[in-house]
């Protein structure tokens, strides 16, 4: 029984890309898998393989077996480490879905140089360095820095508020990181709105709070899916931004593994703790895929 | 005639020194100020007199060390690394025999040199504070650091299991110096955990030096050398030596490192007296040549850890080898916890 919404997507679909790719339909199925051959070699040389290598790795090193999946899930730091990345991932993805939402809505709305003044603002932010933008921050979100001095000297709180080091800076960190990539993902299924749509349903009788529920938020449904899907497995990996602006409590996975595979030269245990992010990872994807289809899951 | 046999000489001259130029080496240390100071101290000087070209790498990665090890594809000649770690890699034989002549090796600091390693420079972790934070008063001892009543704001500790947080936690909370070793974690971890929540966490030397510059954190356990850099930058920081816990980084190469020779010359090299005393002075990071001291300015002996000779607690890095799994796994059940 698929959601109510699910058949909407489909035919949001099915008009959406009927322009986009015309001679689809027409074409064999072999067909059009020639030219996409570099990239599937590129794929297979540069994930596969090393995925392969990695689950390999964690079985076999130092001795055939299980024992590295055994120490993983021994202690109780990688479940909390593995449940922290998800709790982060989650929040971020959630928070950009509901900055992004209304900025990319402005900007399909805007007159047009507001429209470029605020596109191009969000989009210059990611060709800045990743590392500077989170020095950037820390300055900023430390109790010395400049938001909390800024609160005292107004006098609206007493102490300093904690912004930094626990999951409120990694949140915002993260999700001004996000906030692109969200915007850029709702772009296409904004520009072809039919905005008459609305309208057809305001004639009928919905409320606006019913519009956006019914109409809008469906159609927009396989854009903000896969850009929800793309944050959160990004953010599942990151790295830099919850170290630096993150407590221990906050650690994610990537930092774990970066210090059993740079530090202690555990691989063994760093390849089982990848292997099973990975998994878990694809099972939410295969979720996924059986609610909007592959097309609205990756990003159609 | 004369002109052709001119003509020769500065062809061959040319030859000969392009040859010279070609051999090249590459080293690999931490990047940040410290590996400036190597740059300028050993490989610039290491050329000019042999004529073989150093080529920086960085940073040390030992997930990189090893994988190149085992692939037998080695691109770095001599790597600056943790001594701990070089106990260990020396076990699972990652490493190449130095050969250091027997007239160098005599001048080296004793405990500096195995047949794998020797010392690139040794350091203190020493407290670290913002001079003015406490009106006048200032921390002496490492129960000063544990100790947020007299002391109150946030200390900034080294983020990741390696020795030295541990070590202060026992002996503020009055483990002797000699009874140390073997750690005991239950301690260590329940004096921490009096302070737990205290504590930010430094990543690498230049977040260090920001947390304490920025008096985020008004004290802390610091690599003895980021310290110094602030003060002589200007900043109102000062160190404490009282208690002060002893470590260095040492030189290996890494086995099958492509250019042997050249690599064994510019440790020679980057180790001997004058070498070690230049670097001594820029970085404050003590040489572990015993003929350096004698070549340095008088005023750049305080800031070494040389001269607070008294206070000095030795990390036991034969310990850190031989238990760093484990106690990485207790470091970071109790961090994330």
């Amino acid at each position: 029984m698929p959601a109510p919404g699910a058949i909407a997507v489909r035919e949001a679909q099915g008009t959406g890309l009927a322009g986009a790719r015309p001679a689809r339909g027409a074409r064999g199925r072999g067909e059009g898998f020639a030219p996409a051959v570099p990239a599937l070699a590129l794929l297979l040389c540069c994930f596969a393989l090393p995925v392969l290598a990695l689950l390999l790795r964690s079985l076999l090193d130092p001795r055939p077996g299980l024992e590295n999946y055994a120490a993983l899930l021994a202690t109780g730091t990688y479940y909390r480490v593995l449940a922290n990345t998800f709790l982060v991932a989650g929040t971020v993805t959630a928070v950009t879905v509901l900055l992004g939402l209304p900025l990319a809505w402005f900007l399909a709305v805007a007159p047009a140089f507001w429209a470029r003044l605020v596109f191009g603002i969000v989009v210059l932010s990611m060709w800045t360095n990743l590392l500077a933008r989170t020095y950037a921050w820390m300055v900023l979100l430390q109790s010395t820095g400049v938001i909390n001095r800024a609160l005292i000297a107004l006098g609206l709180v007493s102490a300093p508020l904690p912004l930094i080091d626990n999951l409120t800076g990694v949140t915002i960190g993260m999700v001004y990181i996000m906030l692109p990539f969200m915007v850029l993902s709702l772009r296409m299924p904004l520009a072809a709105l039919d905005r008459e749509t609305f309208r057809a349903a305001a004639l009928c009788g919905a409320s606006r709070w019913q519009a956006f529920w019914r109409v809008f938020l469906p159609l927009l449904m396989p854009g903000l899916a896969s850009g929800a899907l793309m944050i959160f497995v990004m953010a599942l990996g990151y790295y830099i931004t919850p170290s630096l602006l993150g407590g221990t409590s906050n650690m994610m996975l990537a930092e774990l593994i970066a210090q059993l595979v740079q530090s202690l030269l555990q691989w063994g245990v760093a390849g089982a703790a990848a292997f099973v992010l990975l998994a878990i990872t694809l099972s939410l994807y295969a979720v996924q895929v059986r609610l909007f289809g592959v097309r609205g899951a990756a990003g159609g | 005639m004369r002109r052709a046999i001119g003509l020769a000489a500065v062809l061959a001259f040319t030859l000969a020194s392009g040859a010279a130029l070609a051999q090249t080496m590459v080293f690999t240390s931490w990047g940040g100020t410290t590996q400036d100071a190597q740059k300028k101290d050993w490989a610039v000087p290491f050329t000019r007199r042999t004529g073989i070209r150093v080529v920086q790498d960085g940073p040390t990665n030992y997930g990189k060390f090893k994988a190149m090890v085992q692939a037998g594809n080695v691109s770095w000649d001599v790597v600056d690394v943790e001594y701990d770690f070089a106990v260990r890699a020396a076990k699972d034989g990652l490493l190449a025999p130095l050969d250091l002549p027997a007239q160098d090796a005599a001048r080296i600091v004793p405990g500096f040199l195995t047949r794998y390693a020797v010392g690139s420079f040794y350091y203190s972790f020493v407290i670290g504070y913002d001079a003015g934070h406490w009106r006048g008063r200032a921390p002496r001892t490492l129960a000063d650091l544990f100790d947020t009543r007299r002391f109150p704001g946030k200390r900034a500790f080294y983020k990741w299991s390696a020795p030295g947080l541990l070590e202060a936690a026992l002996l503020a909370d009055g483990v002797p110096p000699a009874k140390l070793y073997p750690l005991d974690l239950n301690r260590a971890f329940r004096k921490l955990d009096t302070i737990k929540k205290d504590i930010v966490w430094w990543g690498s030397g230049a977040q260090s030096q920001q947390l304490l510059a920025s008096g985020e954190a008004p004290i802390g356990l610091f690599w003895n050398g980021r310290v110094q850099a602030l003060i002589q930058s200007g900043q109102k920081v000062a160190i404490d030596w009282t208690q002060n816990l002893t470590t260095g980084d040492v030189l290996v190469i890494p086995r099958g490192a492509p250019h042997l020779a050249a690599a064994r010359r510019f440790i020679a090299y980057a180790t001997s007296a004058k070498a070690q005393a230049a670097f001594a002075t820029d970085t404050g990071y003590a040489p572990i040549n015993q003929g350096s001291i004698a070549l340095m300015a008088k005023t750049a002996l305080p800031e070494l850890p040389d001269s607070h000779a008294a206070g000095h607690v030795p990390l036991d890095m034969q310990y850190w080898a031989d238990h760093r799994d484990q106690i990485a796994s207790r470091w970071y059940a109790w961090q994330t916890k």
